[in-house]
């Protein structure tokens, strides 16, 4: 139940923070693929320099454990990743 | 010359931030700077990984009810590898995590006023998209529709979305995140030179 509680509360930032930066609009995320508005890409890059200097001091200082890392399969990944963009430069999500 | 004085001082009295009202204030803006939207998305990201021992996604979550319902409707055809194993269905934290995110999207869009609720304009409110294809709310909805089936098919073949893959992959530095991420781009923008050939 607290998990329940803590992931609706940590989704609730999530959405929160999508929201703020714009990336729940059409245009900042087609723009990005136009390489006119780079909101996307600052957005997801700071969230993962904050993200992983933060995680991985934490591991440092044996704080946490990291969760099982997404498996590497290279060519799932990026044909996953080429049909992923086709879809988002289509719908903007 | 007294007079200016004054003045100097009143600009430096309004222009000094009231700390409580100053952050108030930028709560209420529409657009952050994405810079400061990412670090709170950054330590959400921690916090996750710290609390609850899990990572952010979405798209997961869409398999996990697709899941359960399709177990329910049709037991037979989701009895493979994936429904059982990869994906098991279910009410999962991800399906939580991701109510949280409706919510938390909302609230965001409430603080700016720009909550929509049932409003004319709603459906298909994007200007962007007006210019480009018209202001028919039903081929927004059809491309909208069409464009989340490619992408949650393609969520399940790399293993996950932008949020469950590139960001909480990459900030414990899966080079899953960093492969799927150049195929996100390098299509994406193909696709976005394609739809919009002249209006690039």
């Amino acid at each position: 139940m607290t998990n329940f509680l803590t992931a609706l509360v940590l989704g609730g930032f999530f959405g929160f923070s999508l929201n703020k930066a714009g990336l729940t609009k059409y245009n900042k995320i087609v723009n990005v693929f136009r390489l006119t508005d780079m909101a996307v890409l600052q957005f997801m890059m700071t969230a993962l320099v904050v993200a992983m200097s933060g995680l991985f001091a934490l591991r440092g200082l044996g704080l946490i454990t990291f969760p099982a890392v997404p498996a590497t399969y290279i060519v799932g990944n990026v044909i996953g990743g080429l049909i992923f963009g086709v879809g988002m430069a289509l719908t903007g999500f | 010359m007294s007079v200016r004085v004054i003045r100097v001082q009143k600009v430096l009295i309004t222009e000094i931030p009231n700390e409580p009202k100053f952050i108030l204030n930028y709560i209420r803006k529409e657009t952050w700077s994405p810079y400061v939207a990412g670090i709170l998305l950054g330590l959400v990201g921690i916090a996750a990984v710290w609390i609850s021992n899990s990572l952010l996604g979405a798209s997961g979550a869409f398999e996990n009810l697709a899941g359960m319902v399709g177990k329910w409707i049709a037991p037979k055809a989701f009895d493979n590898m994936y429904f059982n194993f990869i994906m098991p269905p279910g009410i999962t934290i991800g399906v939580i995590l991701l109510v949280g995110v409706f919510f938390g999207g909302m609230i965001g869009a409430a603080t700016s006023g720009t909550l929509k609720w049932g409003k004319k304009d709603a459906a298909n409110s994007d200007n962007q998209w007006k210019r480009i294809f018209g202001a028919s709310t039903a081929k927004r909805w059809a491309l909208a529709f069409i464009g989340a089936i490619i992408l949650e098919y393609a969520a399940g073949i790399a293993g996950g979305c932008t949020s469950g893959l590139a960001i909480s992959g990459g900030m414990l530095l899966a080079p899953a995140a960093f492969l799927f991420i150049a195929g996100m781009f390098a299509s994406g923008i193909v696709t976005a030179l394609v739809i919009y050939r002249k209006n690039y």
